[in-house]
C-alpha cells in the first residue's frame, strides 16, 4: 500500500512540479525581444533570414510557418538536433539517456495497459490469442530492453564522462553528479529488479498491483526500487533537471519570438500593460532616478 | 598565476596579481603566418597595474574600476554588487527577467558554445575565456549568497567561491571580454545565452555601482542625453560639418549635393551613426547620392537626437538605452515622418528596431537601409557598372543585423550585382564571427585594450577575411575590399588593418556598402573609393 502512494504521488508531484514550474515561467513579465536567427516560423528560414529582409515590412503580412516551427521543435526533442551539429561525441551519450527515458516512459505506460489488461482478463504474453495482448507484450519487452540498456549505459557515461573529461569536471558540481547517480542507481536498481523475468511479467503484476492498490510483498530490492524511482521523479522537477519545461520557453519565447509591435496586435496591448507597471525596487546608480515605490 | 588549464570559475576569488597571461594565441593564415608578422602581447604598465584591475588576463577594459584605497572602500564595492546582483533577478529587471532566469538556470554545462566563441578560439580555447566560465562564476557568487541550498549545502551545490573586491572586479572585466555576439546561444542544445548574463553583469556595474567603461557611458549616452550625440556634435557643429561635405563633394566628384535636413512632409527620417560624419563621412555622402538618385523623399534631422543613431545602452545599461532610444523616437513623431530608416550602423539597426520594439507601444515604423538598397538595385532605380568594382569584394556580416535581425540577403544580392568578385568568408550569415569590435570594443581605445581587440577579439575575423583573399594577397597591385556595413565593425576593421599595416603591405582596404555602389555608379566621372585613384 505504502509502494502504491509513493508510486501516485511521485508521478502526481512530477506531473504537477512540472506544471507549476511552466506556470511561474508563463506568467512572467513580459520580456523584451531577444530574437536569434535563423528562426524556423521565419519565410527566409533556410538562409537565417525574417520579415526585416523586406522594405516596408510593416505594410506586409507577416508570413510564417508554424508547421516547419512545430518540425523543428520535434526535431530538437526527438532527436537533440543542437547537440548532434555541434558536439557528436557528447551527443551519442546524451541522446542514449534521453532516448532511454523516451522508451522507459512508454514502457511504463504499457506495463499500466498489460497489468490492467491482465486484471481485466486479457492475457499479455507470447502465446496469447489476443492480438492486444500480444502487441503489448512485445512492445513492452521492446521498450523496456532498449530503455533500461540505453538509459543506464546513459547515465553512467554521462557521469563517467563528468568525472574524468578534465574541462568538464571543473564545472560540475558534486550535486551533479548526484542527478546523474541517482537517476543511474534508479535504473540499475531497475535491472537488478526486473531483469530475472525478461517477459517483464513480473513488472506488469507489480506495476496491476500498485495502480490497483492491491497489497502485495515486496522485497528489499523492489522496495528500493521503488523507493529511488519516487525520489527521482520529485526530485527532477524541482532540479535543473526539469530543463523539459526551460526548453519550451528559451526558444518559443525567447530566441523565437519576434513579434512586432505593430498597431493593434497582442505585443501592443501587452506593452501596454508592463507600462503601467511600477517597480518596487530601483537601481542605485547616480544617473539613474529611482522611480516611486507604489504605495502599498 | 595560473596555467590557464587548471584554472575553475572559483579560482576567481585568488589573489594572483594576475590569474592567466595570454601566450598561445591561434596562428594567422598566409601571408601573415611568417615569424616577426605580428608583434608579441604586452605587459600591463605598473602604474595600471596599482589603479585599475588587470589580475584578470592583464587588460583593462573598465577604466572607471579602480582600485579600493581602504578596507570599507573594498567592502562597499562588494555590498553594492550584491545588491545589484540581488535585483537582477527582481521586478526592476522586468524585461529581462524570463530570458535571465532560464538562461542562469538551466545549463547543463555540455561545453557545446565553446567552439562557437571566437574569443575562445582565438585564445587557442583559453579556460578563462569559455563562455560558461563568466556564467559560472555568476552562478557560484548568487548561489552562495541568494539560494537556500547554497547557504544550507555550499560547495555540494556549487556555492564554493571566495567573494572579495578581486572576484568582483575580474568578474566585471570578463564581461567586457565578450562582444556579446551571441554566437554562442545559436549552439546551445538548451536554447540559453551566455551574452545575456555577460550583459547583466555589465548592467550591474553601470546600473547599481556607476561603473562602466568611459566611451559607453561618460563620453557615450551621458553625452548624447546632452548634446545629442555620442560625438559631442552639436546641431551648428552637426550643420557646418554638411556645408563641408556638400562643398568637398562638389570639389571632388563634380556632385551639387544637398543634404536635406529637417525638410518637411518627407517620408524617410534617416538615421547615421554621427561617427560616420567624422570618421567616414564619404559613408553618409553615398547615401545621400544613393538616396537622390533613387528620387527618394528622405530627410535628415538637426534636433537633438535627431541625428545620431548610436545606442551605447544597449550594450551596458537598459535605463540609458530606454532613455536614448525614447528620445529618438519621439524626434521622428515630432517630425511626422512615415517611417525611420537606419544607416549602416549595426547596433543602432538593433536598438531602434529590435530591442525599442517593446518599449513603447506608439511607434514610428523603423527599417534598415539594407532592403532599401537593394529595392534599388533590383528595381534598377540606379544605372550600374559592375565592372567599375572589377577586384576581390568580400563581405562581414554584422552579427546586430544579420544573427539578431535576419536581414541575410539584401546586402549579398547587391554585392553579387555590383561586385564581380564577390567572394563569401566562411563562415557567414548568421553564422557568421564578430568583428571583435563588438558590444563597445571598437570605440574602447584606452590603456592596452585595444590590443585585446585587435589581436584577441578580432583574431577570428581577420583569418576570416585572409582566407576570403587567399591567392590575392600578395598581389599589391590589386586591391581587397572588406565591406562592412556598419559603423562599430568598420571601427574594428580599421583597428586590425592598421596594426597589421595591412593596407600598407597588402592593398586592403575596408568601408561599407554605399560607397561601392556609387562608385559602381555610371554617372560617377571618377571612382568614389579613394583608393582606386
Amino acid at each position: 500500500m505504502i509502494l502504491s502512494i509513493i508510486a501516485y504521488l511521485s508521478i502526481g508531484l512530477f506531473v504537477g512540479i512540472s506544471v507549476f514550474k511552466a506556470y511561474q515561467f508563463a506568467k512572467m513579465p513580459f520580456h523584451g525581444r531577444m530574437d536569434l536567427y535563423p528562426v524556423p516560423k521565419e519565410k527566409g528560414f533556410e538562409h537565417g533570414g525574417s520579415y526585416y529582409e523586406e522594405t516596408a515590412w510593416w505594410t506586409k503580412p507577416h508570413e510564417v510557418s508554424h508547421m516547419r516551427e512545430i518540425v523543428e521543435m520535434l526535431k530538437e526533442i526527438l532527436f537533440i538536433k543542437k547537440l548532434f551539429e555541434n558536439q557528436r561525441p557528447f551527443w551519442w551519450i546524451s541522446y542514449a539517456l534521453h532516448l532511454g527515458i523516451y522508451f522507459l516512459m512508454a514502457w511504463t505506460i504499457l506495463l499500466v495497459v498489460g497489468g490492467l489488461f491482465e486484471v481485466n482478463g486479457i492475457s499479455v504474453a507470447a502465446n496469447t490469442s489476443s492480438i492486444l495482448g500480444l502487441l503489448v507484450y512485445y512492445v513492452t519487452a521492446l521498450t523496456g530492453y532498449f530503455g533500461l540498456a540505453l538509459a543506464t549505459l546513459g547515465s553512467g557515461l554521462l557521469f563517467l564522462r563528468r568525472a574524468f573529461d578534465n574541462t568538464l569536471k571543473k564545472y560540475t558540481t558534486p550535486q551533479e553528479y548526484f542527478n546523474l547517480l541517482l537517476i543511474f542507481a534508479a535504473l540499475v536498481t531497475g535491472i537488478f529488479t526486473w531483469g530475472n523475468d525478461l517477459s517483464f511479467g513480473y513488472a506488469r503484476e507489480v506495476t496491476a498491483n500498485l495502480v490497483t492498490f492491491t497489497p502485495f510483498s515486496a522485497n528489499g530490492l523492489l522496495t528500493l526500487h521503488i523507493f529511488l524511482v519516487g525520489i527521482m521523479l520529485i526530485y527532477i522537477p524541482i532540479s535543473k533537471m526539469s530543463h523539459y519545461v526551460g526548453k519550451y520557453f528559451t526558444f518559443h519565447k525567447v530566441l523565437w519570438d519576434n513579434n512586432p509591435n505593430l498597431k493593434g496586435s497582442g505585443v501592443e496591448q501587452e506593452i501596454k500593460k508592463a507600462s503601467s507597471f511600477r517597480p518596487t525596487t530601483s537601481w542605485s546608480a547616480p544617473h539613474i532616478n529611482p522611480p516611486a515605490a507604489p504605495e502599498k | 598565476m595560473l596555467n590557464q588549464r587548471d584554472l575553475r570559475p572559483k579560482d576567481m576569488g585568488r589573489s594572483d596579481e594576475q590569474l592567466i597571461k595570454l601566450d598561445n594565441l591561434i596562428p594567422l593564415l598566409a601571408p601573415y603566418d611568417k615569424p616577426g608578422m605580428e608583434s608579441p602581447l604586452t605587459d600591463p604598465k605598473p602604474a595600471w597595474k596599482e589603479k585599475f584591475c588587470t589580475s584578470l588576463d592583464g587588460y583593462v577594459g573598465i577604466d572607471t574600476l579602480t582600485r579600493p584605497k581602504s578596507k570599507e572602500e573594498e567592502d562597499e564595492f562588494v555590498r553594492k554588487f550584491l545588491s545589484g546582483l540581488e535585483k537582477i533577478f527582481s521586478d526592476a529587471n522586468n524585461g529581462v527577467l524570463q530570458p535571465l532566469l532560464l538562461s542562469f538556470e538551466y545549463c547543463a554545462k555540455c561545453n557545446t558554445c565553446s567552439d562557437a566563441c571566437h574569443i575562445y578560439s582565438a585564445t587557442g580555447n583559453n579556460e578563462l575565456y569559455r563562455p560558461i566560465f563568466r556564467s559560472e562564476v555568476l552562478r557560484k557568487i548568487v548561489k552562495k549568497y541568494f539560494t537556500t541550498s547554497g547557504k544550507l549545502l555550499g560547495g555540494f551545490v556549487g556555492a564554493d567561491i571566495d567573494v572579495n573586491w578581486e572576484t568582483i572586479a575580474r568578474l566585471g572585466e570578463l564581461a567586457y571580454r565578450c562582444n556579446l555576439c551571441r554566437r554562442c546561444a545559436q549552439t546551445c542544445p538548451l536554447g540559453l545565452d551566455n551574452a545575456i548574463l555577460s550583459k547583466e553583469i555589465r548592467k550591474i556595474f553601470s546600473q547599481e555601482m556607476g561603473i562602466a567603461p568611459t566611451p559607453l557611458h561618460t563620453k557615450g549616452t551621458m553625452l548624447q542625453i546632452k548634446t545629442g550625440s555620442s560625438t559631442g556634435l552639436s546641431k551648428p557643429a552637426f550643420l557646418d560639418t554638411l556645408e563641408f561635405l556638400e562643398e568637398d563633394t562638389e570639389e571632388k566628384f563634380g556632385i551639387k549635393l544637398k543634404f536635406p535636413v529637417d525638410k518637411k512632409g518627407a517620408d524617410i527620417l534617416v538615421l547615421h551613426n554621427a561617427g560616420e560624419f567624422m570618421a567616414w563621412p564619404e559613408n553618409p555622402v553615398a547615401f545621400a547620392i544613393l538616396f537622390d538618385a533613387a528620387g527618394l523623399n528622405w530627410t535628415l534631422s538637426s534636433e537633438i537626437m535627431g541625428y545620431d543613431s548610436v545606442n551605447y545602452g544597449l550594450w551596458y545599461d537598459d535605463y540609458q538605452a530606454k532613455k536614448i532610444a525614447l528620445m529618438q523616437m519621439k524626434v521622428a513623431k515630432e517630425f511626422g515622418v512615415k517611417r525611420m530608416v537606419v544607416a549602416e550602423c549595426g547596433h543602432a539597426h538593433k536598438a531602434s528596431i529590435i530591442t525599442s520594439d517593446r518599449m513603447t507601444s506608439d511607434r514610428v515604423p523603423v527599417e534598415s537601409c539594407l532592403p532599401l538598397l537593394w529595392d534599388m538595385v533590383r528595381n534598377k532605380q540606379l544605372k550600374l557598372d559592375p565592372s567599375k568594382n572589377n577586384f576581390p569584394v568580400t563581405l562581414h556580416d554584422p552579427c546586430n543585423i544579420v544573427r539578431q535581425m535576419g536581414i541575410v540577403e539584401p546586402q549579398r544580392n547587391i554585392l553579387k550585382a555590383i561586385a564581380p568578385q564577390f567572394r563569401e568568408m566562411t563562415p557567414h550569415g548568421v553564422d557568421n564571427y564578430c568583428c571583435g569590435g563588438g558590444s563597445g570594443f571598437a570605440i574602447m581605445n584606452y590603456a592596452n585594450f585595444p590590443e585585446f581587440r585587435t589581436q584577441v577579439a578580432s583574431r577570428v575575423k581577420f583569418n576570416q577575411i585572409l582566407g576570403a583573399f587567399k591567392g590575392t594577397m600578395e598581389d599589391v597591385s590589386t586591391p581587397k575590399y572588406i565591406c562592412a556595413p556598419c559603423s562599430n565593425c568598420k571601427g574594428a576593421m580599421r583597428g586590425i588593418l592598421e596594426h597589421y599595416d595591412a593596407s600598407e603591405k597588402y592593398n586592403l582596404q575596408y568601408g561599407g556598402l554605399v560607397e561601392l555602389m556609387v562608385n559602381a555608379l555610371v554617372s560617377m566621372k571618377k571612382p568614389f573609393l579613394e583608393f582606386l585613384e
